[in-house]
């Protein structure tokens, strides 16, 4: 069986790095100085991670694996019904996790740290701002590991294996490419 | 599978319920809001201590302050709203 490696050690070291720091600063969500370094070390790290997606190796950009919402849409309509294709690089679904998890760290980093700052420090905006964008990630990270665990069953593989461990999928002649995309 | 999501769905939005609940560093036994002193006075007294208050509201039936204090650091200070004093804050 021939194997490829999908997720660098780059990848995988990123996606560590930004599931530690989230979770830590959820997890110390009312404030104090764990939660804003966990804050500032997401900040760091979610914002390497946008650069790469658009200046990074191919297979790491946004292109190469955000779809299109129809397509998206239909992938989901698959997963429902209990068909879907499988993907070597992230799926359709895991794409938009991508996407709206790095959005919504970056926002919340971003506005938990300007709050911590002189200028803004005591902003109601500000703070509800930032509760906004940093609470759906609870929500989103349970969604996201279940999302993990559903594929790995349906396609009998170790996904856990290669986001944090090894990086490596099987290759199979059915796959969708890992990219560019499919047309 | 329309039941695992189902399921999962179900779980999930049980656990944001219980969980949206935020918790203040203080209280205070301040008694009915008719014995209180106006926050006016408490904001007079701590800029004549040479702190900037940015916001005041009610927190635990305290008075929770966010300010630069004298020294230019930024404070999230309690107080009380009988006796305008400050309350311990337990530390985060």
């Amino acid at each position: 069986m021939a194997w490829v490696r999908v997720w660098p050690k780059w990848q995988r070291l990123l996606h560590a790095g930004l599931a530690l720091t989230t979770v830590a600063a959820l997890v110390t969500y009312e404030g104090g100085r764990l939660h804003e370094l966990a804050g500032y070390a997401a900040l760091a790290l979610v914002l390497l991670r946008l650069a790469l997606g658009f200046a990074g190796p191919t297979p790491a950009r946004f292109t190469s694996f955000v779809r299109p919402p129809m397509v998206t849409w239909d992938y989901a309509r698959a997963v429902w019904k209990g068909r879907e294709a499988r993907h070597l690089n992230h799926n359709p679904l895991g794409a938009w996790m991508v996407v709206v998890v790095l959005a919504l760290g970056a926002g919340a980093a971003a506005t938990g740290a300007l709050y911590v700052t002189n200028h803004f420090w005591g902003e109601a905006w500000l703070i509800a701002a930032h509760a906004l964008l940093a609470w759906p990630l609870g929500l989103l990270i349970p969604l996201h590991i279940a999302g993990v665990i559903h594929a790995s069953r349906r396609h009998r593989e170790n996904l856990v294996g290669a986001m944090w461990w090894h990086g490596c999928k099987r290759a199979e002649s059915s796959d969708r490419a890992r990219s560019p995309p499919e047309a | 599978m329309k039941n695992q999501i189902q399921g999962l769905l179900a779980a999930m939005a049980i656990a944001v319920c219980t969980s949206a609940s935020a918790t203040g560093l203080a209280t205070c036994e301040s008694g009915p809001k008719s014995g209180w002193q106006p926050i006016e006075k408490l904001e007079k007294q701590l800029s004549e201590r040479g702190w900037t208050v940015r916001r005041v509201k009610e927190d635990g039936g305290c008075y929770e302050v966010y300010a630069i204090d004298d020294k230019g650091q930024r404070v999230e200070a309690y107080f009380h709203p009988v006796t305008l004093s400050p309350v311990p804050t337990k530390s985060r």
